[in-house]
């Protein structure tokens, strides 16, 4: 009997260990085949990247002429060319992150929420999977414009490490900007409209997360304030590790990202599976 | 001149009243663009108390220039709404419906749709300019016809603008990116300081991307009249106008129509 169990168990363990794996293929194909949707269109991935050379523009414009006035070379501990390359990779980022909650609210009010929920994957995970395909390759095109812009305008970039750094705290930060997306687009079972918090979560990370502006130089009451909010964790922190690496701030930033992923995260799986209870589809 | 008039009055009722069917969504729209300006709105003030001013612009020129760019913006892609979507109506070739009836086909097509969302720039920008007389400590009846002027010049540049470049979907087919990228260049330049940008970059705002004529042009001539200003904010609308009419009818004529059953609800 015991062995029977055991052996039961260790099958059932198999089982598992095999779904796992069929479960991780399935999000890494719908991943791929966005990715390789993506780059069937190379000319339409590097127009959309174009948007950041005229945002970095604009930025050079406005910080050379603030330092310029304030005739000083550093500004809370930032140089100009900190400032652009910390403001390239915060832009890189905000305009790579793909905006999923318009495509939720559309498919929950339109009703083709109700195709995706009975096919074998799980609806939060395919449009996570889906996204980050697209979040790549438009990150790749942001960063080669933005940086031959600002190297242009400011000089070399920083070293390796802050690119390895960064580029590991993207990824979280896209994690946890999906789960706020969908919980944006979650509300729409709730309410009827949900532009209005899609431009205000946009807002929010604009100034809170420090892609208008570097965090430091916020006045300290509001500093603190953003820091401990998870706005920036998704751009200010991959930014300023990209302009000033180090271990320390790595495991900073990295525990900030994953207690808020946490948190948001569990939001947005409460919230995911009422709805879904709550669901009533009528029609065939 | 009465009939058309009195025809887009008729539009704009129209979509009101279809507006005010969803009146809740409407509504939530509206403040959650105006929370989403004020928001925006937030970096000026957090910068201006750090760096005080830049190259003669402060928060009170700041709040004129949002007034005059949230109100104009606001006013002109809600009464013209499909200002922002003409292009998909040249390329699906769902121009016919304005083609087939004897009313301007420009007009029509731009009045036929609003945006409940540019309601709330509109309230916005009046908010902005508000603030600004309050802490200009200016007031007077000539500055709030200078601010009409402004907006009416803002508008007509704005909406040129946008009619003008996807217009270029008759000779070019699809310009979507195009169009996304030439409406993201203009609002975003219309909120800086013109102050910051010199020589070839002020060129180019007054000319191929004209928002020097949306927002700091007629912001400065709203805080204080000179007559050079009103020239040009005037002849900048005129100009835009006229060139966006004519160059739209001179694409019309390569228009190919969709020949697609189309129900209008």
């Amino acid at each position: 009997m015991r062995s029977k169990e055991a052996g039961a168990l260790a099958g059932e363990g198999r089982v598992r260990e095999h779904s796992a794996a069929a479960v991780a293929g399935k999000y890494w194909a719908v991943f791929r085949t966005q990715l390789l949707n993506s780059l069937a269109y190379p000319i339409d991935l590097l127009g959309r990247s174009l948007l950041i050379v005229l945002f970095m523009w604009i930025f050079m414009n406005l910080w050379r002429v603030t330092y310029g006035a304030m005739g000083a070379n550093s500004i809370a501990g930032l140089t100009l060319a900190d400032t652009m390359w910390y403001l390239m990779m915060a832009e890189a980022v905000m305009l790579s992150k793909h905006d999923l909650s318009e495509t939720f609210s559309e498919q929950v009010k339109d009703g083709s929420v109700a195709y995706l929920l009975n096919k074998p994957f799980n609806f939060i995970y395919y449009h996570f999977a889906a996204g980050l395909g697209d979040s790549l390759l438009a990150f790749g095109g942001n960063l080669l414009i933005g940086s031959a812009v600002v190297w242009l305008m400011v000089g070399p970039p920083p070293g390796i490490a802050g690119w390895v750094f960064a580029g590991a705290a993207v990824v979280l930060s896209w994690l946890l900007d999906f789960c706020f997306s969908a919980l944006i687009g979650l509300s729409a079972f709730v309410v009827e409209e949900t532009n209005a918090f899609r431009w205000i979560y946009q807002k929010f990370l604009l100034l809170l997360g420090g892609v208008l502006i570097p965090l430091d130089f916020f006045p300290a009451w509001l500093q603190t304030i953003s820091l401990n909010l998870p706005f920036a964790w998704i751009i200010y922190g991959p930014a300023r590790l990209f302009v000033e690496p180090s271990l320390a701030r790595l495991g900073h930033v990295f525990l900030q990202q994953c207690i808020w992923l946490a948190v948001v995260g569990g939001i947005v799986w409460v919230i995911y599976r009422r709805v879904v209870a709550r669901l009533v589809i009528n029609g065939g | 001149m009465g009939r058309q008039f009195a025809f887009v009055m008729a539009l704009w009722k129209t979509n009101l009243l279809s507006a005010m069917e969803y009146r809740v969504s409407f509504l939530t729209q509206v403040f959650g663009m105006m929370l989403n300006n004020a928001l925006y709105f937030v970096f000026w003030i957090i910068f201006f108390a750090r760096f005080e001013e830049i190259n003669g612009w402060d928060l009170v020129d700041m709040l004129f220039l949002f007034g005059v760019v949230a109100t104009g913006f606001g006013a002109g892609t809600y009464l013209f709404g499909n200002a922002v979507r003409l292009s998909p109506l040249i390329a699906n070739g769902q121009m016919d419906y304005y083609l087939s009836l004897p009313r301007p086909v420009l007009l029509h097509a731009l009045a036929s749709s609003s945006n409940a969302s540019s309601a709330g720039d509109f309230t916005y920008g009046l908010f902005s300019f508000g603030a600004a007389i309050y802490f200009s400590g200016s007031f007077g009846g000539l500055m709030l016809l200078r601010f009409t002027l402004g907006c009416l010049a803002s508008i007509a540049v704005l909406i040129s603008f946008l009619v003008l470049v996807q217009s270029l979907t008759f000779w070019i087919g699809n310009t979507s990116l195009l169009t996304r990228h030439a409406f993201n260049a203009i609002v975003t330049f219309s909120l800086y300081p013109i102050t910051l940008f010199d020589g070839t970059a002020k060129l180019l705002l007054f000319t191929l991307i004209p928002a020097a004529f949306i927002g700091a042009l007629p912001a400065e001539f709203v805080r204080s009249f000179d007559l050079l200003q009103l020239a040009q904010i005037c002849a900048g609308g005129a100009v835009f106008l006229l060139l966006s009419v004519f160059v739209f009818y001179r694409g019309l004529r390569r228009y190919e129509s969709g020949s697609a059953i189309q129900v209008r609800m």
